[in-house]
């Protein structure tokens, strides 16, 4: 009867064993640092190089579009005292504009540059803690990049028919 | 409206103190008088929480503007519907709403069992009535949704565009349900450790609520997948994003309770893990809505009134350390009369499927809590994303997923390996042939490509298994009455429907899996700014920009559209609208994807962007088998339905086995 026990005993610590292995495995290898831009320059280590994820504001009219390529961006966010150089291709999110917080994943390049390969924002207090509000995802809302008043006003060219 | 709103929910929560007092003395001190007086109040207190909401909806119908909560989430634009549904759409509304489901089930339970379990009632009341003065008591001094503005504004803030869809009606509700509903065993639960009670009564009085629980939480989850793929065009429908771990944790933890609870009906075991169980599940809808509240965890939503977020850590605390306490006393009591016997026998493999859910459940709780924990440890804040959910969960998953099938078929007790071969030999075969069928089709590059090729193998053999049983039942009933094969696959499943109700929902479990497979190995997307004319190459698509318009839908909303044509092996198929919506006095356009959906792929196509010379940047997701987890989503729910119909047979089924056990156990007690 023991040894039944026993043998059930170890069956289940094998089990948690291999899930505990997948777990900390998981972590060491996808794991991301996340720093704010002031964190991270104050940093003793580089981290050029390493997966990282960095918070702070877009600092006003620092957002440039490629000329060529539409979908290449440059801007820079700022912390209290220091800022960071990004560069991103991909859709930004709606509420991607100036002055708004934003968290940046990717890599810090040898001379300082941080290229991102995900751009997210945060939703404005107004949505607030409602879970549901928690919907809007990881740079979920592509936007429309250049429009500064988002609201278009009827003046503007657009084709306007009625469907 | 608003004074009586405020003051009922004042007096629902005196009532409920009162209740919950009274039903404790009456308990004491054995007295009558109290109890009958204490038996009145889970309905008075549903009356006034009732009373209060209508208020608070009245005040969002008739644009009352004094209301900080109306103001903040309302206008006088705003559709109806919607202004009903802002009800939940912010902090304060939902707790209220909480309330109010969680009152409501409270006073469902009571006239259900009143009469019937009277022992047990007195402390489950007492439990529910507990968790209700939580929320009340943060209704009435935190987050009160009836404070005034002094000086009532002219209109209100509105509702954030994003929650302008119908899914906004329907999800928040669903997963409500869900999280409430587990109040509900966890009170039965609670009270059969008061009373000792400790046979399998509480899981049975409580396994239709459980059930209930069970498929809105299952409901909620996927409408909110679903909600997230129609309605914010990021091409996916699961970020593993705190939020959404939070409402994902108490589902598979409530998915192995509903595993082993049948154990300890059938075989009078794991009474300690069911309590645990159902302990944890609980805990975990407390947790989730902490996460949410909080803003402790960082995720992309900003949070305010962190305080709430302590309020339900300490409410979270105090529960843990009374019901561990209380199970760790009781702990000679659930002492099991039957031990497991062999590897393999169904009693390890539902312990096994139990290890397996937890073990995901943890994973995701971990990565959801490393942010914190590597902060406090190290100092430095380290993050897990998606790939780390994927990297641990799918390989657990797939455990899982092949237990489906071994679960339900391999016989109880021991399996021997000659009825080893007689329930796995041909659902072995079938998996195999569909390796051999699919090697050379699928593409077997990547590591989640190998990942979806095992998903299918797998899911092959589970449904082999599945269908199996189906036919072997249906076939016994036709030879012995001689009927037709299909009516009496009926018949078969309307007289055990809990057995072939829960295959069904296995199905459509399988069909999810499959359709997670599908759409997260084999899809792409691209993105190219277009100019008229131009279009985007995806494997045997080409999508052709057309044009773009601009409608005034109507006063408030201004609609951008394109138009593409999309071609399958040069002939046009379909013609794809993506828009986006702009909303007065709201600074951010909504994108509205538009797709066309197949059994075999989604054609998934955004408008990311406009410019004043038409052209666009357009981005275009293939999501194959996306469907597959919708379809998985109905058939769970019809499953669940059969499961849940009130079945006569079962309750003799179980009469017949009770006096079974009776005879064999009655003489070892006194």
């Amino acid at each position: 009867m023991m040894q039944k026990k026993a043998k059930f005993a170890i069956g289940s610590i094998l089990i948690v064993g291999a899930i505990g292995y997948l777990i900390s495995t998981g972590i060491s290898t996808t794991s991301q640092y996340f720093f704010t831009v002031d964190e991270l320059m104050s940093q003793n280590v580089s981290y050029a190089g390493a997966g990282l994820k960095v918070k702070g504001n877009v600092v006003n009219g620092s957002i440039a579009r490629d000329e060529e390529n539409f979908l290449k961006i440059k801007f820079t966010i700022e912390d209290k005292q220091s800022n960071l150089n990004v560069v991103y291709e991909g859709i930004t999110p709606d509420m991607f504009k100036d002055g708004q917080e934003v968290v940046v994943e990717g890599t810090l390049a040898q001379d300082g540059v941080f290229h991102a390969n995900t751009l997210l924002t945060s939703c404005p207090s107004k949505y607030e803690a409602e879970k549901e509000a928690g919907k809007t995802h990881p740079g979920a809302l592509p936007n429309q990049g250049m429009n500064k008043d988002p609201y278009p006003k009827s003046s503007e060219p657009l084709p306007k028919t009625t469907i | 409206m608003n004074d009586i709103g405020e003051f009922t929910l004042l007096v629902a929560l005196a009532t409920a103190i009162y209740g919950c007092v009274s039903y404790v003395m009456s308990i004491n001190g054995n007295r009558i008088d109290l109890y009958l007086s204490a038996d009145k109040t889970p309905v008075i207190v549903w009356g006034c929480v009732l009373v209060s909401s209508i208020a608070l909806l009245q005040a969002f119908l008739t644009d009352d503007f004094s209301l900080q909560y109306v103001w903040a989430y309302s206008n006088r634009e705003l559709d109806t519907f919607y202004k009903v549904s802002s009800f939940w759409g912010g902090q304060k509304g939902s707790l209220l709403f909480w309330a109010l489901l969680l009152t409501t089930y409270m006073t469902v339970v009571y006239f259900q069992n009143r009469k019937r379990n009277i022992r047990l009632m007195p402390y489950a009341m007492t439990v529910m009535l507990i968790i209700v003065i939580f929320f009340l008591f943060l209704l009435n001094f935190s987050t009160n949704p009836f404070e005034r503005i002094p000086l009532p504004p002219e209109d209100g803030r509105g509702l954030n565009p994003l929650l302008q869809n119908y899914w906004m009606v329907i999800h928040p509700p669903t997963l409500y349900l869900g999280y409430v509903g587990f109040t509900v065993p966890f009170a039965f639960a609670m009270a059969a450790l008061f009373t000792k009670n400790l046979d399998d009564g509480w899981i049975r009085l409580t396994r239709k609520w459980t059930l209930l629980a069970w498929f809105f939480l299952c409901m909620g989850n996927l409408f909110g997948a679903s909600w997230a793929y129609v309605e914010l065009g990021w091409g996916g429908y699961w970020a593993w994003d705190p939020v959404e771990n939070a409402a994902f944790m108490p589902l598979l933890i409530a998915t192995a309770f509903l595993h082993s609870i049948q154990i300890q009906e059938k075989k009078d075991m794991m009474k300690v893990w069911n309590m645990s169980l159902v302990l944890l599940t609980f805990v975990m809808t407390i947790f989730g809505t902490f996460i949410t509240r909080s803003g402790l965890i960082q995720s992309v939503h900003t949070f305010d009134e962190a305080t709430l977020g302590y309020y339900f850590l300490a409410f979270l605390a105090v529960i843990v350390l009374i019901c561990v306490g209380l199970i760790v006393k009781r702990l000679p009591l659930l002492k099991s009369k039957n031990e497991l016997d062999s590897f393999l026998s169904r009693e390890s493999s539902f312990l096994i499927n139990n290890l397996v859910l937890l073990g995901i459940a943890f994973a995701t709780f971990w990565g959801t809590i490393f942010p914190i924990i590597s902060e406090a440890v190290r100092g430095v804040k380290i993050t897990v994303g998606p790939p780390f959910y994927n990297q641990v969960n799918v390989p657990i998953g797939l455990v899982l997923l092949a237990l489906i099938g071994i679960g339900p078929v391999i016989a109880w007790r021991r399996a021997t390996w000659s009825n080893l071969k007689k329930n796995f030999l041909i659902p072995c075969v079938a998996g195999l042939i569909a390796a051999a069928a699919l090697f050379p089709v699928v593409p077997l590059k990547e590591r989640a490509e190998i990942f979806a090729y095992l998903t299918f193998i797998l899911c092959v053999f589970v449904m082999s298994c599945i269908l199996i049983e189906f036919f072997k039942g249906a076939r016994a009933r036709a030879d012995m009455n001689n009927g037709n094969f299909v009516s009496e696959l009926g018949t078969l499943t309307w007289r055990n429907k809990r057995r072939y109700g829960g295959y069904i929902v296995h199905v459509g479990v399988v069909l999810i899996f499959a359709g997670i497979a599908g759409s997260q190995a084999y899809g792409i997307h691209d993105q190219k700014h277009l100019k008229i004319g131009e279009s985007i190459q995806l494997r045997d698509y080409t999508i052709t920009y057309e044009k773009l318009t601009a409608v005034e839908a109507t006063s408030v909303k201004t609609r951008i559209i394109a138009e593409l044509g999309v071609y399958k092996n040069n002939q046009r198929i379909w013609t794809g609208r993506p828009e986006k919506e702009f909303y007065k006095g709201q600074n951010q356009p909504v994108s509205e994807v538009d797709v066309l959906s197949t059994i075999k792929e989604d054609v998934y196509i955004i408008l990311a962007d406009f410019r004043e010379d038409e052209s666009a940047t357009i981005k275009v997701y293939l999501n194959p088998m996306v469907s597959w987890l919708w379809t998985g989503g109905w058939v769970i729910a019809f499953g669940t339905g059969i499961c849940m119909w009130p079945d006569r047979l079962e309750q003799r089924r179980r009469l017949e086995r009770m006096k079974q056990q009776e005879a064999i156990f009655a003489p070892a007690q006194e």
